[in-house]
Parts: structure tokens; C-alpha cells; sequence
């Protein structure tokens, strides 16, 4: 009874407008006209011709992996430093997590300035350190531009998940600890031998978010790198918005929001599996 | 959900048609009463002049042209009836919502558009046919024919020119002077136009010959077809559906540039220059000479004194790429009339000198290419001129082909100028399949 | 062991404290670059505020921009906390019918790309006549942040010990007693937690308002500020794009250091039990 408003509220402006979508992507529906009547299975089968898809296919995942790895690995040894009670944890929590607050919009506009030849603060700072003269091209190459869009992804995120994390490693009971010190184990060994095992359904929690946000990528790489150069950043849901808003072909981004959709679920309902696996061991 | 739905005919698009197309769509919109005036008997003033009852005219214009369009939208409303409410929205979001809007038939009275992606809105009936009305008008003849050409459909005419915004080389005569050129004397060759970047490259320090965004597609078209066309050639067939970019007369404009680029007389950024910053570099006062957009001639910095000509082709000629935002009124519109009025204002001596030419943006009608204004500034009366021989390309895949940072142009420009060049007639291929799609 | 506690400590605050720098600098530079000079921006020569003047005088007026996104982002807050609140208590404690397709489907959410989802809403809210309304626009805001919250209402509902609600329910209350009497403040730091997520997600996102909002007067800010910025032929003006993001960028900056105490309760409070 208590879920009826919010089963309400999906089914109007989630459900409905989902339907939708699936119409579109089974139709001839430019965005300029509306609809011009069915056209299954079109939209579908054009998908893996574009000459844009597998790249984009190829990128999305290798970002997502680099992303989530990176992500975590840092945001666990965050958490690490600032879950115990000491002086100063405070001030390191509120820096690491301050960065959360700001869109992500506002957060690629940041770097984009930051990034800049104009106004960015780096070359100035090697030029004067004597270092280099030459301005540094962030988002230049293929692969400057994959590492500048992690570094602000990494900056924007890291502070929340740190926070799951921490959540995570304090409810893990001192006892545990104490027992495997009894046991003589080292700091290491208790780290990957009680640690990680009790914190999995924290970091299976932490790999949903932060795998389903990478595979869906977007605003960073339209205000940072506009999917470039030479579309080496381009990722799937670029792809969509040009099929929609540049191609003005609702059906096709239809088609390809549907396919995205259906793999992230599925991606999804195998890491719930495996969360509640880890929840009941 | 349906009701967006429309059917509509592509071609031959009257607006006798056009009205019994909306009535039959309906919506909630109810089918405006005037949409039928047009084949009344008003006289022809009436016609050129349309309707100053108090209405309330809606106006969409992306944010790159406010400060044009606001101006004009201010005077309006100062001396009539009417009032225009204009709303303002992101450049990078403009298409997303302008689509969005057309295709649920709920565009404002009057839209204003990059003129480029006319093509697909007029295709699509967004505008209304306006032939009636532009020919009514008394100074038909000297509007500045290029972006009334890009939006007329089997001989209707749906836009005339709003904001002007052309191609020009911009030139730092300080710098000139101290690389012993003759500050008086602008290149009239593209040949030429490399000679005078690589003399006051050699001055060193932060100073660079010139500057072009690199990785735009957009400014690309903008600065470098209008020395392809300079030189008598096309960019495109006349039905903008097959690409002649990897044709001699192209590449000879290509190896210029790539020259410029081996040498290292282009600033610093410019490879990666998406276009967001590409107009903010030659203002610092490092760039010998480079093609800007006209609009914003009247940014320049007083530190140094900028000089303007034309776009030159490799061997002479000259030409420019016409820009900027047409207008016309929007098929959905109940006060066409009305709208009209607005827009014909716009057009007439009194906006043209004493609201754009007073602010130096170049006028929309050719006889007034010379007027009070540009005669204080001889810069204005060759951009205004320049205009003349210009041109506004047509295509119907136009933003996706060349605009979008994924479409397959700039791929095509940077692998030629930055790389080997040998993927030319695959490159073009892509173009080709891109506007025929 | 005092040698290593030295180490130990010293080593802490080298690590902690230069990751904390690395946070730290691209908001404090933000904030120096928007009130540095720079040609081509309002902020000609020495420092000073001139971009800032450039943002409040734009268009309708910052006051404007200020109470429309104020006035989404709290009723987007109240939108998200009712549902959620409400919603988390039915998952967390009640089992009915299609209770686990429900929740996938509102995980789901999380799944569709922004961009594919904006035409049918925005064709959807039109028949409900609630285009250009900021009302409509805080539904969008609220059925995006839907998922968060309701994943950390119900953890934090199901954190709760049964016996509390078990006493009261003795006491006579019904279950919506209990959850207005005891629960509401059994679960207080979460419901801080997914109102703070809620509202800076309402005030930051732009994408929604472009497509929802038609008049210039009803702009939320950043939006406002996304057009601010790309003005004269679409260059864009690095000091009022700084400006934008300092000013976007405090009211949240703000929230999150006074209620910080609450959300880490918040999270704290769930311990993610999954």
C-alpha cells in the first residue's frame, strides 16, 4: 500500500514513456515529424552498421574497466585512511568528499577550463618550474584524452564511493579483527582475508553504480573531449544522442537505447545474484 | 501520444496546404484563422507590411545570436503593437529542442536557425511558405539572396537572413608592420595570404602566423571552402548530395594549409581546438592573420588595430561562407500575420542601419551595404560587400556531415592536414555516403 | 613502537593529506581563475568581480534564476522524500505483490540513458499539460533520483530493529502510526542523505529544464548559465563559465559541509546490509 504513490509515479513517467521508446525504436520516426508508421526490424539491424558503433562499443568498455578499477582501488584506500578515529580524518573527508556535491556538468566545465591552453594552471606552473615549454595537450591524443576524462570522473566519484566503503568497513566488528591478530595474522593478510570477503556486498554495490554510470558515459565527454579526437572517445550513449539530436533519427537512438537497456540489465540482475549471494554467506 | 504524429508532404509545400495539414492534425493548438489570409485579397502593403494588432509573437533564438536578435527583438517592441518574447537557448542544445519541438507541431511563431540546417526544417514543413510575402516587400531584390536560397523548397520561399555572420580574414596590423609588411596591403591570394603568416611567424617569441580550429568541423567550412569556391570550384553538387572535397581545386586549399601546419606557423591548440575558444586566440594579439567570423569584428581589443579582407582562393578570386541565422515563421504559428510584421521590420532601413549596422554586423540588403555607419569604418563596407559574392552551401544532411564532431568531414580535413593524407578518397567516400543517407 | 607510530602518523598525513590537496585544487583554482584577468572575459585587468557582475545582470537576473531552481530543487526534495520514504517503508517491511519486479524496475531507471528518455517525457508531460511548468520539470528531477533513494531508504528502514515498531504496534498504533510516530525518526539521517543527493541533483542538472522549460523567466540557474556561456557566435567566456560553476557550485558546497555529521549517518545507518 505504502509503494502504491511511487508504483504510480514509475508507472506514468517511467513505464509509459518506455513504451514509448520501444515504439520508436520499431518505427520510421524522424525527430522533425513524428512518426511514419512501423518499420521492424530497420532500426535494429542498421545498429552494428554504423561505422561508429563497434569503436564506440570498444571504448565504452575499455573506459568502463579502466574507470572501475581505478575507481575503486582509490576510493578503498581512501576509506582505509579515514575510517579510523584520529586527528584530522575529519578535514580528509570533507576534502575527498567535497568534489560530490558539484554537477557533472559543472564538474567537466571545471576541467575543461582547467584542461584549457588559455586559462589552465598546469602549463604555466611546468613553464615556471622550467620543466617544459611546451603546452601540454590534455585531451589532444587518443590517449591524453582517455586519462584527463578518468582523472575528473576519478575526482567527481571518488569521495562517494570512499563513503559506501566506509559504511562498509565500519560495520565490520573489531572482534574479527582482534581474533585474527590473536592468530598472529599480519595487517596484510587480515586486509584480503577478512576485509574484502565481509565487505562484498559494499563493493558489489559500489561495481553496480559505478559500471552501470561508466557503460552510460556521456556529459563528460561531450563538454571535455566531444567525443574526440578522431572519435577516440566517442561512447555509446553519444552515439545515441547524435542518432536522436544530430541525425534527428528518434528510431535508430530508439533501437540503440533498447539494446543498451537490455545489456545493462542483464549486467545488472547477474551483480544482484551475486550481491545477495555475498549477503547470505 | 499519436497526436505528434503527422503526415506531411515533403514537397511542394504551399500554405494553403500547410493550413489544411494543421487542421487535420489539430492538436491542441487550434488551427490559426489567419493562416488562410495569405491568398485574400490584401493589397500588397498589407502583404509585405502583415499585422500590428498587440499580439503576443514567441521567438527561439540559440544563444550564440542573442545579443543580435535581442537588440532587434527590443527595438520592435519599443515602436509597436506587438510584442516579441524571445526565448534563449544553449547553441550546443539549440537542435535537441528545436526538433524536439517540430516534431510535436509546437514551435514558436518565429524560429530562428543556423542557416546550414535550414534545409531539414523546411524539408520537414517547420516553415511556412513566405514567397507572397518576400516578394511584397519593396526592397525584395536587394536582400542578400544566399540564405533565401538555402531555405527556398520548389521554388517557395520560407527564411529570410536575421543575423549575417561571414567568413573574413581578420589581420594584426601592429604585426604587419613589424614583419615590414605593408599593413594596407592584405593578401589577395591564399599563396599570398601563407607568405604573410610565415613573415610574422619568423618574429618569434609568442607571436604565430595563424590560427584555425583544427579539430571543428564547423569552422572548417566556415573558413576554408570560401577559398574552393574563390577559385570558381563547388564543395558539393547542387542537390548537396555528393561530396567534390577531394577534387584538385579542394586540395590545393588543403596543401596550403598543410604547409602552414608542417612549418609550424600555426599558434599552439590549434590541432585540438574544438571550436568552443577558436575566435578567442587572434584578440590576444599573437596571430598574424587568420579567417574569423565577421561578428565579431566588434569584440576586437583597442591594443592593436585589426584589418579585414576578404577570403582569397589559392591563385585569386574571393569569396566568403554566408552564416548566421535565417528566420522564418514556423508552420505551427496561429499569428502569421503577425509574425510577419516583426520579421519584415527586421529587414527594413530603419532595423537594418540604425539597430545591425550601428552595432557593425553586417546588413542583410545589399543596397545598404554602405551607410552611415560603414562609412565611419571602410572594414564594414568590405565585409558588407564581400557578402555579395558569397555563398550559404545547401545540403539536407548538412550538421551531421560536417558539424558533428562525429560526422565524417572532419575526419576526412584532419587526416589529410595532420596526417599522410592517402585516406582522401575513402575519407570522401564516407561524406558521400553521409549526405546520401 | 614509537619509532613506527611516528612513521605511521607521518606517513598518514603525506598520503591523506596530499590526496586531499589533489581534491582540493581544482575547486580552489576554480574559485581563483573566476575572479582572475583574463582577456576575452569581463574580467579584463588585475582581480576583481567583474564576471560575477556579468552573471547577475544577465537576462532576467540572477534573483530570478536563484528562486526558480531553489523552488525545483526543494520540490523535487519533497517529491523524492515522500516516495521514497514511503516506498522504502513498503520494501523494507511489508511483502506484496510484484514487491521485487517493482524495485528492479525502479533500479532500472538508473539504466536508460538520459538522452533516450527526454522525448517521451517531455511528449508525456505535455498531454498532462505540465510543459514549461517547474512543477513538471521537478517530477523529471524526482523520477531520476528515484532509484538512489529508494535503495537507501529501504536499507535504511531495514536497519531498523523490529522490535521498536513490534512495541509500538502493541501500544495500538497502526502501521502508519508507527511509521509517523517512531520510524520517521529511526530513519532521519537517511531521509537526510537521499533529500541532500535529491536536491543537488535538481540543481545541477540542466538537461532536464532544456527540454522542459520554455519561457527565459522561468530558467533555472543552471541553465541560465549554460546559455550565459556561449554567447557571441557560440565562443565561449572562460571567466563567466568559472563564475558559473563557483556560483552553481557553493549553495551545494555549503549544504554538504552542514549536514555532513547527518549523511554519513545516513550511509552509516544502513551499513548496506544489500
Amino acid at each position: 500500500m505504502y509503494a502504491a504513490p511511487a508504483a504510480v509515479f514509475v508507472l506514468l513517467l517511467f513505464v509509459v514513456p518506455l513504451l514509448l521508446v520501444g515504439q520508436m525504436s520499431a518505427s520510421e520516426w524522424p525527430l522533425l515529424q513524428g512518426s511514419r508508421g512501423i518499420n521492424l526490424p530497420d532500426n535494429y539491424a542498421g545498429i552494428a552498421d554504423d561505422r561508429l558503433f563497434w569503436p564506440a562499443v570498444g571504448f565504452t568498455l575499455k573506459y568502463t574497466l579502466i574507470v572501475v578499477v581505478v575507481l575503486l582501488v582509490l576510493a578503498m584506500g581512501m576509506a582505509l585512511l579515514v575510517q579510523e578515529r584520529r586527528r584530522g580524518v575529519g578535514f580528509l573527508r570533507t576534502a575527498y568528499f567535497l568534489p560530490v556535491s558539484l554537477g557533472l556538468a559543472s564538474a567537466s566545465l571545471l576541467f575543461w577550463g582547467f584542461y584549457s591552453p588559455q586559462i589552465g594552471p598546469i602549463d604555466p606552473l611546468l613553464e615556471w618550474l622550467g620543466i617544459t615549454d611546451e603546452p601540454i595537450r590534455w585531451i589532444g591524443t587518443p590517449n591524453m584524452a582517455l586519462f584527463s576524462s578518468i582523472v575528473l570522473v576519478v575526482w567527481k566519484f571518488a569521495g562517494f564511493f570512499m563513503l559506501i566503503l566506509m559504511v562498509g568497513l565500519q560495520s565490520i566488528p573489531n572482534e574479527v579483527y582482534e581474533a585474527a591478530r590473536v592468530d598472529g595474522a599480519s595487517k596484510v593478510q587480515s586486509f584480503f582475508r577478512i576485509t574484502l570477503p565481509l565487505l562484498r556486498p559494499s563493493i558489489a554495490l559500489c561495481l553496480i553504480i559505478s559500471i552501470t554510470g561508466s557503460l552510460l558515459a556521456f556529459d563528460q565527454f561531450f563538454i571535455l573531449t566531444n567525443g574526440g579526437p578522431d572519435n577516440s572517445t566517442t561512447t555509446v550513449v553519444m552515439m545515441i544522442y547524435r542518432e536522436a539530436f544530430r541525425r534527428f533519427d528518434l528510431g535508430s537512438a530508439a533501437a540503440l537505447s533498447v539494446v543498451v537497456l537490455l545489456v545493462l540489465l542483464i549486467i545488472n540482475i547477474a551483480q544482484f545474484r551475486y550481491l545477495r549471494r555475498g549477503a547470505d554467506e | 501520444m499519436r497526436r505528434s504524429t503527422r503526415t506531411r508532404a515533403t514537397t511542394a509545400v504551399t500554405a494553403a496546404v500547410l493550413a489544411l495539414v494543421m487542421s487535420a492534425c489539430g492538436g491542441d493548438d487550434d488551427t490559426g484563422t489567419t493562416g488562410g489570409d495569405d491568398d485574400g485579397g490584401s493589397s500588397p502593403e498589407a502583404l509585405a507590411e502583415g499585422v500590428d494588432d498587440g499580439s503576443t509573437i514567441t521567438m527561439w533564438t540559440r544563444a550564440a545570436t542573442e545579443p543580435q536578435s535581442q537588440r532587434l527583438v527590443d527595438a520592435y517592441n519599443a515602436s509597436h503593437e506587438n510584442q516579441v518574447e524571445l526565448t534563449v537557448i544553449p547553441t550546443d542544445d539549440y537542435l535537441p529542442r528545436v526538433g524536439t519541438a517540430a516534431g510535436a507541431g509546437e514551435l514558436p511563431d518565429v524560429l530562428s536557425l543556423d542557416v546550414v540546417f535550414v534545409p531539414q526544417f523546411t524539408t520537414a514543413g517547420a516553415y511556412l511558405d513566405i514567397t507572397d510575402r518576400i516578394d511584397a516587400l519593396p526592397f525584395a531584390d536587394d536582400l542578400a539572396q544566399s540564405h533565401i536560397e538555402v531555405g527556398t523548397l520548389d521554388d517557395a520561399k520560407h527564411v529570410v537572413p536575421h543575423t549575417m555572420d561571414l567568413s573574413v580574414l581578420f589581420y594584426n596590423k601592429s604585426l604587419y608592420e613589424q614583419a615590414g609588411l605593408d599593413p594596407e596591403a592584405p593578401p589577395t591570394t591564399l599563396q599570398e595570404f601563407a607568405e604573410h603568416a610565415r613573415a610574422i611567424d619568423a618574429l618569434g617569441g609568442d607571436v604565430s602566423g595563424t590560427f584555425f580550429g583544427g579539430n571543428c568541423g564547423g569552422c572548417y567550412v566556415f573558413t576554408w571552402w570560401p577559398s574552393i569556391w574563390a577559385a570558381g570550384a563547388d564543395v558539393m553538387n547542387e542537390d548537396g548530395t555528393e561530396s567534390f572535397l577531394a577534387e584538385p581545386e579542394a586540395q590545393a586549399v588543403y596543401d596550403v594549409w598543410k604547409g602552414l601546419v608542417e612549418d609550424d606557423i600555426v599558434a599552439p591548440g590549434t590541432q585540438d581546438e574544438a571550436g568552443p575558444t577558436w575566435t578567442g586566440v587572434f584578440p590576444e594579439g599573437n596571430i598574424g592573420i587568420m579567417p574569423m567570423p565577421s561578428t565579431t569584428l566588434g569584440l576586437m581589443p583597442d591594443t592593436f588595430e585589426t584589418g579585414v579582407a576578404p577570403i582569397p582562393g589559392v591563385d585569386g578570386g574571393e569569396s566568403t561562407f554566408v552564416g548566421g541565422d535565417a528566420v522564418g515563421i514556423s508552420s505551427n504559428s496561429e499569428i502569421p500575420d503577425a509574425a510577419w510584421n516583426f520579421i519584415a521590420w527586421t529587414l527594413g532601413d530603419e532595423a537594418q542601419v540604425e539597430v545591425v549596422a550601428q552595432n557593425r554586423d553586417v546588413v542583410a540588403r545589399t543596397d545598404l551595404a554602405s551607410n552611415e555607419y560603414s562609412d565611419q569604418d571602410p572594414r564594414l563596407v568590405t565585409i558588407n560587400e564581400v557578402a555579395g559574392v558569397g555563398r550559404t552551401p545547401y545540403s539536407l544532411r548538412f550538421g551531421e556531415t560536417f558539424n558533428d564532431p562525429q560526422g565524417p568531414w572532419l575526419p576526412l580535413v584532419r587526416n589529410y592536414v595532420f596526417g599522410d593524407g592517402t585516406t582522401l578518397e575513402q575519407d570522401n567516400e564516407a561524406v558521400d555516403a553521409s549526405l546520401q543517407s | 613502537m614509537r619509532l613506527q607510530q611516528v612513521i605511521g602518523r607521518t606517513s598518514f598525513w603525506v598520503f591523506g593529506g596530499g590526496l586531499a590537496i589533489m581534491f582540493l585544487v581544482p575547486l580552489i583554482w576554480t574559485a581563483v581563475a573566476s575572479v582572475s584577468p583574463h582577456g576575452a572575459t569581463a574580467q579584463q585587468e588585475g582581480y576583481g568581480f567583474n564576471n560575477y557582475r556579468t552573471l547577475t545582470e544577465y537576462d532576467a537576473g540572477l534573483p530570478t534564476y536563484l528562486w526558480n531552481s531553489a523552488y525545483v530543487s526543494i520540490l523535487t526534495v519533497v517529491f523524492t522524500l515522500g516516495l521514497s520514504l514511503l516506498g522504502g517503508y513498503a520494501f523494507a517491511r511489508f511483502r506484496f505483490p510484484g514487491r521485487d519486479a517493482l524495485f528492479l524496475l525502479i533500479i532500472a531507471i538508473l539504466m536508460v540513458p538520459y538522452a533516450t528518455l527526454l522525448v517521451p517525457l517531455w511528449v508525456l508531460l505535455g498531454e498532462l499539460g505540465m510543459r514549461n511548468s517547474l512543477f513538471g520539470l521537478a517530477l523529471v528531477l524526482t523520477l531520476y533520483q528515484l532509484p538512489f533513494s529508494m535503495f537507501m531508504m529501504r536499507i535504511s528502514f531495514e536497519a531498523v530493529p523490529r522490535e521498536i515498531e513490534e512495541s509500538a504496534l502493541v501500544d495500538g498504533c497502526g502501521t502508519f502510526g508507527v511509521l509517523r510516530r517512531v520510524l520517521v525518526f529511526a530513519v532521519w539521517p537517511g531521509m537526510i542523505t537521499v533529500g541532500l543527493f535529491a536536491f543537488l541533483h535538481a540543481w545541477n542538472d540542466f538537461i532536464a529544464p532544456l527540454f522542459m522549460i520554455n519561457d527565459s523567466s522561468r530558467y533555472p540557474l543552471s541553465l541560465a548559465i549554460a546559455t550565459l556561456r556561449q554567447q557571441t557566435m557560440g565562443a565561449v567566456d572562460f571567466g563567466a563559465t568559472q563564475a558559473g560553476v563557483v556560483i552553481m557550485a557553493l549553495p551545494c558546497l555549503l549544504l554538504f559541509v552542514l549536514l555532513q555529521r547527518h549523511y554519513v549517518r545516513g550511509f552509516m545507518s544502513g551499513a548496506l546490509k544489500g
